[in-house]
């Protein structure tokens, strides 16, 4: 069997990247010389005419209203069930600003954490990262609201047909910007043992007491913040009537948590140096209300 | 030369095209000298047109007569002679389709990257195979390989070790060889949008087939066990947007969710004599496995050149 090395893998790879470029590159540059379709140059009465009659602004001056129900996905051992609502003007039909927030409804917790709450077992070593399998999933993370600013940018637009009988507008909306999210996380502690023969207990950082026999209270202790952090994705729109529309959206949030309130960095202490980057994304199905109903299109 | 029709199959991707194909056929019968890519439109064609009563024009629908008449209340006057000069029709253009698919082959290398496997990383080379059948429908084949040779133990993500010692467990993983899959794609969109001055066309499609997957566990319960490649049925679905930098070269991207009932390590490890007795290495059940992908590759048309074409 060809072995290859990942240095060998990463080389192959760049090269087939610059020889991509070098073929795009060409490509461009052809298409630049030969003034294929890509440059349109029109004569006679139609020159300088608009590109589009009569085309429908589903966007611009307007607002849409849109509630959504979306759901984590590439949790490790959490998902989240979101129901919130989105709000955004659009200044022309090609962007548009808005907020977004939303609260967890529900969690699912994943396979994985019902494995650990069957099957983990807790040695003196693992103590503090799992004091009880049975109350596993109650150290978990959970980010239980989220919230946001965003731009929105609307490149592509055309038409959907289904079935060669029902056409409807389809626009991919790419989105920039900002979320606060709501994280509840396992409080702050650390393991101790006052020799080898005594029981291990856990205390709050940095003091002696109380003490928690076997850890069994700190893995129920729980702690919130609010993160700041980038958010992005795309959306793909569809409209069928001038006032509604439905959303079908992809978000990702990039953002460091401690999602199974464990001493990641085996440091004998729970702490924000445990938090490690997780990259967070959701899927959301909205319905998209815009005001006001009656849709406008140019010339 | 003729213009933006299909020949023999023409009507078929008029259908698909709705409204759009409608008014490209209004512009062919308006001006049939106007085949070219880059569309020219002289003064003296508009003119010869323009005499023409719009009402006379039997080539168009219900939408095409509606553009194409104007307004009804700005007729003029009802003496033929004078239209030649008072008649002025607003003219709608529709460039032609960038690119045609229709009776072209389409090939696409690529690469794939795994998105939701927490435990192994997954290097994916693909390369697939399409023959556009309609302008908008294809069929192919497109298949993956990620077998490139490394232990797939040193491809763990930090994950896996973390469950080993946080919570004493361990996973059982399956390693993949490559995939096979026959595969329908559909085009049900298509626009285009400018990057300064330069204009690009796209389309969005739906793909899915069915194929196969080859797999293989890794022992991780009883590392005396070992495995072969097993092939499993799979199946597939999956959305992609393509940008097409000339009339024969694109830039496409797809999330690809493959999908296939798949075995993995018995985690029980019998004992005795048991232990060596193959029958028993493996889970009694299948579990369903879906691998989402992002692939993202160029594509290549041939033939290179294409015409359009009148019908007959």
């Amino acid at each position: 069997m060809m072995k290859l090395a990942h240095q060998t893998l990463l080389r192959i790879g760049i090269w087939a990247a610059l020889a991509l470029c070098l073929v795009l590159g060409d490509g461009l540059r052809e298409g630049a010389g030969t003034a294929s379709a890509q440059d349109v140059h029109v004569s006679g009465p139609l020159a300088g005419a608009d590109a589009v009659k009569k085309l429908r602004l589903w966007r611009k001056n307007r607002l849409h209203v849109e509630p959504f129900f979306a759901f984590t996905i590439g949790d490790e051992y959490a998902r989240s069930l979101i129901v919130g609502g989105e709000l955004r003007f659009h200044f022309v039909d090609w962007f548009g600003i808005g907020g977004w927030g939303g609260y967890s409804v529900g969690k699912l917790d994943t396979n994985l954490t019902k494995e650990i709450q069957a099957k983990g077992v807790t040695r003196d070593a693992n103590r503090l990262d799992l004091p009880s399998r049975e109350s596993y999933p109650d150290q978990i993370a959970r980010l239980n609201w989220w919230s946001g600013v965003e731009a929105h940018f609307m490149p592509f637009r055309g038409k959907l047909a289904m079935f060669q009988k029902v056409f409807f507008d389809a626009d991919l909306d790419f989105f920039v910007g900002a979320a606060f999210v709501g994280v509840e996380e396992r409080a702050d502690t650390e393991i101790r043992r006052d020799s080898l023969t005594t029981p291990q207990y856990c205390v709050p950082l940095g003091a002696s007491t109380p003490q928690d026999p076997g850890c069994l209270d700190s893995q129920q202790a729980r702690s919130s913040r609010t993160v700041i952090a980038p958010s992005f994705g795309v959306s793909f729109n569809a409209f069928f009537r001038d006032f509604l529309g439905i959303a079908l959206r992809w978000r990702g949030i990039p953002f460091k948590y401690n999602t199974s309130g464990t001493d990641n960095n085996d440091d004998g202490q729970i702490d924000s140096a445990d938090r490690l980057r997780q990259f967070n994304s959701m899927f959301t199905v909205g319905l998209i209300f815009v005001l006001p109903p009656k849709m406008k299109t140019t010339d | 030369m003729g213009a933006g029709v299909l020949r023999g199959e023409g009507q078929r991707p008029m259908r698909d095209f709705g409204g759009i194909a409608l008014l490209i056929a209004a512009l062919l019968m308006a001006f049939p000298m106007a085949a070219q890519a880059q569309m020219e439109f002289s003064l003296d064609e508009v003119e010869e047109e323009n005499a023409k009563p719009a009402k006379e024009s039997k080539s168009q629908g219900d939408l095409i007569e509606e553009l194409a008449a104007g307004d009804e209340t700005d007729s003029g006057p009802t003496e033929p002679a004078p239209q030649r000069e008072e008649t002025a029709e607003e003219i709608y253009a529709v460039q032609q389709i960038y690119a045609l698919r229709l009776k072209r082959l389409e090939l696409a290398p690529s690469a794939a990257f795994t998105l939701n496997d927490p435990y192994l990383k997954h290097y994916g080379l693909g390369f697939a195979v399409n023959y556009w059948f309609t302008n908008v429908l294809a069929v192919g084949a497109n298949f993956i390989w990620y077998d490139w040779g490394s232990n797939p133990l040193e491809r763990n993500t930090s994950f896996v070790p973390r469950i080993q010692d946080q919570f004493r467990l361990s996973v059982p993983i399956n390693d993949w060889q490559f995939g096979l899959w026959v595969n329908f794609t559909y085009v049900p969109f298509y626009g285009k949008f400018k990057v300064r001055k330069k204009i690009f066309q796209w389309d969005a499609y739906l793909i899915g087939g069915v194929g196969l997957m080859r797999t293989q566990p890794i022992p991780v319960f009883d590392t005396n066990r070992s495995f072969d490649w097993q092939t499993n049925v799979a199946f597939n679905v999956g959305a992609g947007l393509r940008i097409f930098l000339t009339r024969y070269l694109t830039f496409f991207t797809e999330f690809r969710a493959y999908m296939w009932p798949d075995q993995f390590e018995n985690t029980q490890v019998a004992p005795g004599a048991g232990r060596s007795d193959s029958s028993t290495w493996l889970q009694s059940g299948s579990s369903f496995v879906a691998n989402t992908s992002i692939q993202i590759g160029f594509t290549l048309f041939l033939p290179i050149k294409f015409e359009y074409r009148l019908p007959k």
